[in-house]
């Protein structure tokens, strides 16, 4: 590895981790004036064109508030807990496939930050870890709301990560990969001609669960049960001041542009263009980095559109019961992950896999 | 580099792992078994072994952990000045556990010898299909054990019956 | 890959250190539910010398008997919190020492 690679996988990393956080200060102003959209008044419009500065405002005010540690909390752990759920948060954007390759000075380097051989695992495996901060910050502060917001979370959590897993599951069986790079790149080309290829014609069951769990395990509206705020408050972070609150709204946005990038990778083709094959599209291009370009353009406009589903069930679907959020996961979405594993092993064993 | 690594990940693991049983308060405990845990996965990535430092993370920090601490925090205990026996009786277990300990790893280190092959590129599909044919068996049985734990746990945490049939979870 | 030659036998420190640590745990603390922790701990430490071999010797057999161990290891601690939870019902208390209704 010479020092030219080192440099240019820094800057990539560096490049790639600063974009996904861009998604904190976009979804912030999309969220709430898709809110208003869809309650039909105007949100907020004031601060820039169009309220577009509305985040920088946001963020400026609860940098500038006081910030106050209650007397009752176990500190430690109180103050530890945002940065353990951002950190797992911020670590398995690694493992997300944006793109084929770049080329600088004749030298190919992948669109990812490191390309890990069991991918999809370890998103799973470091994207379970953010609950830690939900359930010590909830318990450090000390206040039984938060008690009780921690609680749901990490049983709402274990709970909703077995269909996350079997689905997964059935998708690596299917592609005979955890690499996400391999399964983007079986993702090419076209179905009969008229569908793209791509992981959810032949996973539309699997596809389903883990969407459905995908909200579950980033507390997302019908699943938002550890921060009800008509029951508990505000759930979790009821306790913590200003900016330890932005860190936990910083965290719930990333790990949803890390579950909708991991859908984008198993079931939307990652960086494919539906119809068009890389090589045709290389030819028209004539350039890889161009190329790339328009992958990575590919990826980010997928990831968009889920983030824009999240909001828009987000105001569209009411909250779930507690013991109604446990029965979908344990009578529901179990039992029919279970089912598709096994017609998905089925039909492996009769296409005659390798 | 590697060896640099590697003792830190080893000091890291057992500083946590003695954290575990020192700590006063369960909670401690639990968050000093969560860093023992990504030690020891960090220790499986020194030694190659990439898929086992995953399901380490997955299984036993994802799920097992959590299970203790929402236990813990269920019942919320009061911080009792549990004082572990006399002193005196510490120090000399702790003596003994060492003791053995050494013994314990002079025996091991005659028993394996001392050659250093490959690492099997593709491990993940050798293990995976050792588990289908050589240690088909064992895995069913698993598989039935699971299950037989699962109807245990709802018999052993069942609460009292409603009387007048109301929907009970 | 190579492994560290000079540290070739660090890991069998590292595992019966954490045997060590877990089984004095195991028999020292009253909390229950830190006993059961010490149980993983020692499973753990196991867990470490099976993975550490089955690399070594390039036989994958080590790292099937984890697997199962790790199978294993959550039944019986969804189990044994399971108990837990019911002696606390029980005696309001999850110190060792309150359970000794057993003890002839």
């Amino acid at each position: 590895m010479e020092w030219t690679d080192i440099i240019i996988t820094a800057i990539k990393t560096a490049v790639i981790y600063l974009g996904m956080v861009q998604v904190v200060p976009i979804m912030l102003i999309v969220e709430r004036r898709g809110a208003a959209l869809m309650q039909d008044r105007p949100g907020p419009n004031r601060v820039g064109p169009f309220g577009l500065f509305q985040p920088v405002a946001d963020v400026i005010k609860m940098m500038m508030k006081e910030v106050t540690i209650p007397r009752q909390v176990n500190k430690a752990l109180y103050l530890l807990g945002p940065f353990l759920v951002l950190f797992p948060a911020s670590l398995v954007v690694a493992a997300l496939p944006f793109g084929d390759f770049f080329t600088v000075f004749e030298k190919n380097y992948p669109l990812q930050v490191a390309n890990i051989d069991v991918g999809v695992l370890y998103i799973l495996a470091i994207g379970s870890l953010g609950i830690y901060g939900i359930l010590f910050g909830g318990w450090a502060s000390n206040n039984k709301f938060s008690l009780m917001g921690a609680m749901r979370s990490s049983s709402q959590i274990i709970s909703y990560e077995i269909p996350l897993g079997l689905a997964a599951c059935s998708a690596v069986l299917w592609y005979g990969h955890f690499n996400l790079r391999e399964m983007v790149y079986t993702q090419e080309g076209t179905l009969m001609g008229v569908l793209p290829n791509w992981g959810i014609f032949y996973q539309p069951l699997g596809f389903l669960l883990f969407f459905i769990s995908a909200f579950a395990e980033t507390n997302r509206l019908p699943f938002d049960l550890p921060e009800t705020e008509a029951e508990l408050v505000a759930g979790f972070h009821t306790e913590y001041g200003p900016m330890d609150f932005g860190t936990f709204f910083m965290a719930e946005y990333m790990n949803m542009a890390t579950m909708s990038g991991l859908m984008v990778a198993m079931y939307f083709g990652g960086w494919h263009l539906p119809w068009i094959s890389d090589a045709t599209l290389l030819q028209w291009l004539g350039s890889r980095n161009l190329l790339a370009a328009l992958q990575v353009l590919s990826v980010v406009v997928k990831i968009s559109f889920f983030m824009l589903v999240f909001v828009w069930v987000r105001w569209t679907l009411p909250r779930f019961r507690f013991d109604q959020l446990m029965r979908l996961a344990w009578r529901n979405l179990i039992p029919l992950g279970l089912i598709n594993l096994v017609i998905t092993a089925v039909i492996m064993y009769f296409r005659g896999a390798a | 580099m590697r060896e640099i690594l590697f003792v830190a990940f080893s000091l890291f693991t057992i500083g946590a792992a003695s954290g575990v049983f020192l700590a006063r308060n369960p909670v401690y405990s639990a968050f000093s078994l969560i860093l023992s845990f990504f030690g020891l996965s960090g220790l499986y990535l020194l030694w190659g072994s990439t898929f086992m430092a995953m399901i380490q993370i997955l299984i036993y920090t994802g799920a097992i952990v959590v299970l203790f601490v929402f236990v813990v925090m269920l019942l919320n205990l009061q911080v009792n000045r549990e004082n572990p026996s006399n002193l005196l009786t510490l120090g000399i277990s702790a003596g003994a556990v060492w003791f053995f300990s050494l013994i314990l790893l002079r025996v091991l280190t005659r028993a394996i010898p001392n050659k250093i092959p490959e690492i099997p590129t593709d491990q993940l599909r050798t293990i995976s299909k050792l588990l289908f044919t050589r240690y088909l068996w064992p895995f069913e049985v698993l598989s039935l054990f699971l299950l037989v734990m699962i109807i245990a746990i709802f018999a052993i945490t069942r609460t009292q019956e409603i009387p007048h049939g109301g929907e009970q979870r | 890959m190579n492994f560290p030659t000079s540290l070739t036998y660090w890991s069998h420190f590292v595992a019966v250190a954490m045997f060590a640590l877990g089984l004095l745990g195991f028999l020292l603390r009253k909390n229950t539910i830190v006993v059961l922790m010490c149980i993983e701990l020692m499973l753990n430490a196991v867990n470490l010398l099976l993975i550490e071999t089955s690399m070594r010797t390039n036989t994958p057999d080590g790292i099937i008997l984890v697997v199962f161990v790790v199978t294993v290891a959550a039944a019986e601690v969804a189990v044994g919190l399971g108990i837990v939870l019911n002696l606390y019902r029980l005696k309001g208390s999850v110190n060792l020492d309150h359970f000794k209704s057993l003890q002839g």
